[in-house]
């Protein structure tokens, strides 16, 4: 990220720092309020039997012993979606929601993983104003790209603030992969679409003019001569914007080449896909992949008329007086075989839990609550 | 307020006589709490408990307590009667007795009436209540008017039933301060006519889950739903101001009242009956550290007298409803007051912390107090100086007419206070000039 | 933010507005200046001081006239896949519409009142899916929580609508978002734009029961 001078939103941070590092100092009043939406939630876990990250103590409880095993844990932030603050500042405010219940964990998480979609319309104070807020992210952050950040500039912005976006790395015997999985075919050039009319197509989830997701060919290449070098017995994540299956085409939930990378990953023992774009609780299993979806902060999704896997246990529908609900943030609990408890922090709401049991007994066991209002 | 004055009599001497007739004879419609220094007060600041059953008498004449009082929907009124405790009228004669007995507290000086006061609108207008030997609590006292549709009880609904929270504030330590139900039974066992009483209520011994029955019986016949506002929904056009119209307007529109408090004519309390944190607690509360010394406490002594007592009387009181249900949505969160007869309920919210309706719109203009558990409905309203003042207009017709005089009062003391500072207000936030992370 | 101008049209606008400036500029102070499209394509005459949106106007209308295949009902149906309404060639069998004034019914009968009511529901389309067309304040427009007018719900209505307090129908719940969500201009129950908004989500729905009440 590019060296700045100190962000409000840096000052901020630091000031949360002090507040979380002298804890037990009584804040005057004042102090208090500056750092009031950094109040600390019951998110603070030290020693007490009380609420592990998101988890309410009954839920901790139970878990407990879905945690033993856990190697790690990160969090992650997704589908922000931001306009800068003069035209709309609520997803915003979203986002810092999100940094502050990231930021009041402990302990903190390995990481925190940005899901893509940090612009709405991939301008470049849009993405500014995202870097700026994420920078005071306590725990070292990892970014993916997502269609709205990418089709404005085709990634030139994305690329100046956080760099390449495919990569992979090894984390406590976990290999990791990053995909750009949004890749369009050219549907602009033969219409004569201007840059900003082709952000506007790809921006309207129900725009048919767009071309549907898919990796793409050179990356197909560039995945499997990353995975090489891996024995089959590695555990492997991978994080992709588009949900590397095909669930609903005409909202691109969808992976056009979703087969020809399910098959490059088809050799290794678990392999986990952890995805953004769709804004809901979404579960699935294909084979020896787990699919488990990001929530947004910006925004909820409803259910896809058809095509929403049988493992999905769907969130409860959001109240829009509530701009929140359906939103929120979450974390992922990573065991040693690569499997994980997928932790979806909805605000306002009781955090879901799907514990590894979910996806590796096809939904036998561990199966959270069935919501009390279905989609429509 | 047009109310007041469309009530207020042209011509003093025919005026006298008609209500030393009316005290009489007349519908309680025409008579009006005395002018507030005339109330003779005992202890802990509540009118006696003589006058406040004569007042009583006058606001409530002998009603069919079998039925839904008129105007109300019948089919609601039953749905919120318990089935072992319908209403008869010895069973509403033994609560209202129980809830004027100050014998059922530690020192003699405590009744429901101290706190739910008949002359102060059923409630105790303190920010928070005073409990044996001048012991304050943490909470505000919600309003017994009305409550027969409130659907858990205590603004963190630790109660289920009416039937189940009227006992509880007798064996509460700094309420009643009775060591337990049966040194409440004690207290009275040997009246006889409290022994009669319970048998022809219920048929049984003098026992304390019954006492908690009778007063609910009672308390469910404290019906005051005849508003200025809702002779306005019936028709009546002039019956509330222009500015209190435009209130209305506010009220389901740019103010977003109507979805956190839904008026209708089932159900006209103005309550959605469920917990939200709009951020009161935030302003001087520490979420973490009092959540966890909760957990604490509850693990060591589980039991609902216990959860009485930290909710009442320590630091834990702010995290409110996840008290009861201990789900981290739920920390901060208190059940939305009704919003029937605000004008006489002052100060205002879970801890009487907001002393007028200007500040309770203040607060809510600016988006309520950002916290990490913010209820996410809550928003910047942009609501100018004038839309504030038709809201609080609005609200004030919401009272019933039986307390209109009181309610002017409330309305003239309200307005200069309001006058003269509004502590609250904050146009940087409520206009989104400036954002909860800037400033 | 949905932009309801193809692009030729948008190059248009750029073109006739500095078209339209350099004209008035060249022109001078007459009460009328004659604007020229830059592509030579058509003539239209303003008042001098008139404004850049209605300069924008005359300049559209005039190359509208001069283009008339362009079809705006075309162009929003492939953004925004609209589901056909119902079959009625049923309407055209049977005989006893012979004789029968009212009762008969030709194909091009058919076929305009499809296309009528297509152009209806397309309206509606675009004004759901245009932060612009609603007035939104914040840039938010109706699909970004209801793709293809998914979770809109138009057969569970009449019901008590508890973000309202009361029993609503589809156009209050409407009218709802428009306020709250969305932060445009409240609409009347009869405005075009709300009858339209109407008209594109109960197409959307075809083939649902009506299931009042369902909550």
């Amino acid at each position: 990220m590019k060296a700045k001078s100190k962000s409000i939103e840096k000052k901020y941070a630091e000031h949360r720092r002090d507040f979380l590092a002298g804890n037990n100092k009584k804040l005057d009043r004042r102090s208090f309020l500056k750092v009031s939406t950094a109040a600390l939630g019951a998110a603070a876990a030290s020693g007490v039997d009380f609420c592990q990250s998101f988890q309410s103590v009954s839920v901790a409880r139970a878990a407990a012993s879905s945690d033993v095993g856990a190697r790690f844990r990160f969090a992650y932030i997704s589908d922000s979606h931001l306009y800068d603050k003069k035209t709309n500042d609520r997803f915003a405010r979203a986002l810092l929601r999100a940094v502050e219940d990231i930021n009041n964990l402990d302990p903190q998480p390995d990481f925190v993983f940005y899901g893509g979609d940090l612009a709405q319309l991939g301008r470049a104070r849009e993405l500014d104003l995202g870097a700026q807020i994420l920078e005071s992210v306590k725990a070292p952050l990892k970014m993916m790209v997502g269609e709205h950040d990418w089709y404005l500039d085709m990634g030139r912005k994305w690329r100046e603030l956080f760099g390449e976006p495919t990569y992979s790395w090894d984390h406590k015997g976990i290999h990791m992969v990053t995909l750009n999985s949004v890749v369009e075919r050219d549907f602009w050039t033969a219409r004569g679409m201007t840059a900003e009319e082709r952000m506007m197509t790809v921006a309207g989830l129900d725009n048919g003019v767009q071309s549907p997701f898919s990796v793409g060919e050179p990356q197909c290449e560039w995945l499997e001569k990353d995975l090489a070098d891996y024995s089959d017995d590695t555990p492997i994540m991978v994080f992709s914007h588009s949900p590397l299956y095909k669930l609903y085409k005409k909202w691109n939930f969808w992976t056009d080449d979703a087969e020809e990378v399910q098959a490059i990953l088809k050799r290794f023992k678990s392999v986990v896909v952890i995805h953004g774009h769709t804004h809901q609780v979404l579960t699935n299993r294909i084979g020896n992949i787990h699919f488990h979806g990001m929530l947004s902060t910006a925004w909820p999704w409803p259910y896809a008329p058809e095509g929403v896997p049988e493992l999905t246990v769907e969130m409860n529908r959001p109240d829009p007086f509530n701009p929140n609900d359906g939103c929120g943030d979450g974390e992922v609990h990573v065991h040693a075989d690569g499997l994980v408890d997928k932790v979806y922090n909805l605000w306002n709401r009781k955090p879901l839990i799907f514990a590894k049991a979910y996806t590796a007994s096809w939904g036998g066991e561990g199966v959270p609550p069935r919501p009390n209002r279905e989609s429509y | 307020m047009n109310s007041a004055r469309d009530l207020c009599p042209r011509r003093p001497l025919v005026t006298i006589a008609v209500l030393l007739v009316g005290s009489v004879f007349a519908p309680a419609r025409l008579t009006d709490l005395a002018v507030a220094a005339d109330v003779p007060r005992g202890d802990h600041g509540a009118a006696t408990m003589e006058y406040q059953l004569r007042q009583l008498d006058k606001l409530m004449p002998a009603a069919d307590v079998g039925r839904a009082p008129p105007g109300f929907d019948q089919v609601i009124w039953e749905a919120s009667i318990p089935p072992d405790n319908a209403l008869t009228p010895e069973r509403v004669a033994l609560g209202r007795k129980l809830y004027f007995e100050k014998r059922l507290s530690a020192d003699g000086t405590v009744s429901c009436a101290t706190c739910h006061d008949v002359t102060r609108g059923f409630t105790d207008q303190l920010a928070v209540s005073e409990g044996i030997k001048d012991q304050h609590g943490r909470r505000n006292a919600p309003t017994t008017l009305n409550v027969v549709l409130l659907r858990t009880l205590f603004l963190d609904g630790r109660s289920p039933t009416l039937d189940h929270q009227a006992r509880m504030p007798i064996v509460n330590p700094i309420e009643m301060g009775m060591a337990d139900g049966a040194a409440a039974v004690r207290a009275i066992q040997d009246d006889r006519e409290y022994q009669a009483a319970f048998q022809r209520a219920y048929g049984r011994e003098v026992n304390y889950e019954d006492m908690g029955r009778a007063i609910a019986a009672f308390e469910r016949t404290l019906i005051f739903v005849d508003s200025p506002f809702r002779r306005f929904l019936a028709g009546d056009r002039s019956a509330i101001s222009s500015e209190a119209k435009k209130g209305w307007i506010l009220f389901n529109e740019k103010a977003r009242c109507v979805t956190c408090h839904p008026m209708n004519t089932s159900d006209p309390l103005g309550t959605d009956n469920r917990f939200h944190n709009i951020g009161v607690s935030a302003r001087h509360a520490d979420f973490d550290a009092l959540a966890k010394q909760a957990l604490r406490a509850l693990q060591q002594d589980p039991s609902e007298q216990k959860l009485d007592e930290l909710a009442l009387s320590t630091d834990m009181s702010e995290l409110g409803r996840f008290m009861v249900t201990k789900n981290r949505s739920d920390i901060g969160a208190f059940r939305t007051p009704l919003l029937l007869n605000i004008g006489i309920t002052p100060p205002y919210m879970h801890d009487g912390s907001v002393k007028t309706l200007w500040d309770v719109m203040d607060h809510y203009n600016k988006g309520g107090e950002p916290n990490l558990f913010l209820d996410g409905g809550m928003e910047p309203l942009a609501l100018t100086e004038d839309e504030i003042d038709q809201v609080v207009a609005f609200l004030f017709a919401l009272t019933d007419e039986r307390f209109a005089g009181q309610n002017s009062r409330q309305f003239q003391a309200q307005k200069e206070q309001a006058r003269k500072e509004r502590p609250l207000r904050d146009d940087e936030m409520a206009f989104r000039l400036k954002l909860a992370f800037e400033k | 933010m949905d932009n309801i101008f193809s692009v030729a049209h948008v190059r248009f606008i750029l073109l006739g507005l500095s078209c339209a400036v350099m004209a008035v500029v060249f022109v001078g102070c007459s009460e009328e200046t004659v604007l020229t499209t830059c592509d030579g394509s058509g003539k239209v005459t303003v008042a001098s001081d008139a404004k850049g949106q209605d300069l924008a106007d005359e300049l559209m209308a005039q190359w509208k006239r001069d283009h008339p295949e362009s079809d705006w009902v075309e162009q929003e149906k492939e953004r925004h896949e609209l589901k056909p309404g119902a079959d009625n060639s049923a309407l055209l069998e049977g005989g006893q519409a012979d004789g029968h004034v009212y009762g008969q019914h030709d194909k091009r009968d058919l076929i305009l009142w499809a296309r009528e009511t297509e152009k209806f529901v397309v309206e509606g389309s675009r004004i759901f899916h245009s932060g612009d067309l609603l007035q939104s304040t914040v840039a938010v427009s109706c699909d970004m929580c209801h793709p293809h007018a998914s979770n809109t719900h138009p057969e569970t209505y009449p019901k008590y609508q508890t973000q309202l307090g009361r029993v609503a129908l589809l156009r209050d719940m409407i009218n709802w978002c428009i306020e709250n969500p969305v932060r445009g201009k409240h609409l009347k129950p009869d405005d075009p734009e709300m009858r339209a908004l109407e008209a594109y989500i109960m197409a959307q729905r075809i083939g649902t029961p009506m299931t009042y009440g369902k909550h």
